[in-house]
């Protein structure tokens, strides 16, 4: 395990700032923005029934139409994810639940990282050990609130007093999970500029060096191998 | 406001759905919408036999399971009865789903179930049950003396049922609707213990609460703490910025 930082390790390496790598593809980002906006939606509208002060505005119904509109589109996202870009997903899947020696040192020093401080951080690939436990987090409690609001839907009326109880703390609890990984996500992107990823599908190579330098060596050994 | 209730003495009901038809026609109830269902009870076996009625309708709990998972207030309490607003009611089904008494029914996308006529009682008139009911098994009034009552006629009762009892006295913080049983609640196809079940107490008082709170605490540390890091975060890439222009300076002049 090294913590050697490649930026450091380069100092000839010529400044490049305006240098770019893509991070991202189309279907990602199309797949990334359907999730988010499903998501956005589900949590806006269950909250309306959560919350008393927002219960007024699921009173005539709407927001219960719109949860369902957004459940139906966050259960199609792992579909359309293998329809537009089926490596990716798969990547995504093997990558969020595989760790090595440096994930493990980068947990160690996640505190350090978590304040802004990623330069001196374990190397890290495409993922870094906090987003592949983000992505895990979000694979698994997705599956638990599907499938307590999908028993929820189907089986309305018909769970019982503990049925109900069961079922809706699951899925309280899984969507509480998934906004705290949502506040996280959202925090990180800020922290460390990454919200180009998801609009342009590009990063600044400077940025990437920093916090996923075996990524950037990837990259640059699959583009020496083509050339 | 005094906190009342109703009288139902399963002993005296004669089964001529009396009731049934007044309530209907009384709260101007659309066609497939019942408050009150009948539903005849035999028991024993031949030639012992003995039957009565069961007057299924809303019981109005004190601490009504409907009452607390109800997202969004259309089902509260007021004057000791469950009162149902269906204008609010977004017919999530949760009522049905954890009325111990299976009572809440969802008609036309909308909850449906007695609210102990509302409108009637606040002019101060009774429940159109308890007006039309021929044979006094039903009587509507303040708790206390519709208690007395209650017990009074168990007592009457106890030479020919020796198993007579009140029920809802103290059954799910105790019903609105005090019941003249002639054998025990089970028999009667009605729950020896209605009270809300722990987990819909746990899911209301420390799930739900916890989950708010606990979203909103994150959103207030990741905000907070965002402005910190994107400053350290800045500050170290000037910092890396000095060192690398510093190192390649040192080397030209190599």
């Amino acid at each position: 395990m090294t913590t050697a930082n490649p930026v450091m390790e380069k100092p000839n390496r010529e400044r490049t700032e305006e240098e770019k790598l893509l991070r991202y593809r189309v279907g990602q980002r199309i797949v990334h923005a359907v999730l988010a906006t499903s998501f956005l939606m589900l949590l806006f509208t269950g909250l309306m029934i959560l919350w008393q002060p927002l219960t007024l505005w699921a009173r005539d119904g709407t927001s219960g139409l719109i949860h369902r509109i957004g459940a139906v589109l966050f259960m199609l996202v792992p579909i359309l994810y293998l329809i537009v870009d089926r490596r990716g997903a798969k990547e995504l899947l093997v990558e969020s639940f595989t760790y090595d020696k440096d994930d493990i040192a980068w947990f160690k020093h996640a505190g350090r990282y978590f304040l802004g401080r990623a330069v001196g951080m374990p190397p890290q690939g495409r993922l870094n050990a906090g987003q592949k436990l983000h992505h895990a987090g979000v694979v698994i409690t997705s599956a638990t609130v599907v499938f307590s609001g999908i028993f929820m839907w189907y089986a309305k009326g018909n769970l019982g007093a503990s049925g109900l109880a069961l079922a809706a703390s699951i899925h309280d609890l899984s969507m509480l999970t998934l906004t705290v990984l949502l506040a996280g996500h959202l925090y990180f992107t800020f922290v460390y500029k990454a919200l180009s990823a998801m609009t342009t599908g590009y990063v600044p190579k400077e940025e990437a060096l920093i916090e996923h330098p075996k990524w950037v060596e990837e990259i640059e050994h699959q583009q020496a191998a083509h050339d | 406001m005094a906190i009342h209730a109703f009288l139902l003495d399963i002993s005296r009901c004669i089964g001529c759905e009396a009731c049934v038809a007044a309530c209907a026609t009384g709260n101007e109830l659309p066609a497939g919408m019942q408050y009150i269902h009948l539903i005849e009870q035999t028991r024993g076996e031949f030639p012992n036999l003995s039957g009565s009625f069961k007057n299924h309708r809303c019981y109005h709990c004190t601490d009504a399971a409907c009452v607390k998972v109800c997202p969004t207030g259309a089902l509260y309490k007021e004057d000791g009865m469950t009162r149902l607003n269906r204008e609010v009611c977004i017919g999530c089904a949760y009522c049905t789903d954890a009325c111990p008494f299976d009572v809440p029914r969802i008609v036309d996308g909308r909850s449906s179930k007695c609210d102990a006529c509302a409108s009637a009682t606040a002019a101060g008139g009774k429940p159109w049950c308890v007006q039309t009911c021929p044979s006094d098994a039903l009587r509507y009034g303040e708790r206390q003396e519709i208690l007395a009552e209650a017990h009074r006629r168990v007592e009457a009762l106890k030479t020919r049922y020796p198993k007579a009892r009140v029920y809802g006295e103290t059954e799910a913080g105790g019903l609105g609707v005090i019941m003249v049983l002639p054998d025990d609640p089970e028999v009667l196809d009605l729950p020896a213990n209605p009270d809300v079940p722990l987990l819909v107490k746990t899911w209301q008082q420390v799930v739900q609460p916890a989950a708010l709170s606990l979203t909103a605490l994150s959103v207030a540390v990741t905000g907070v703490a965002a402005v910190i890091a994107r400053r350290n975060h800045m500050q170290e890439l000037k910092q890396l910025h000095a060192q690398q222009t510093k190192a390649a300076q040192e080397e030209s002049q190599e």
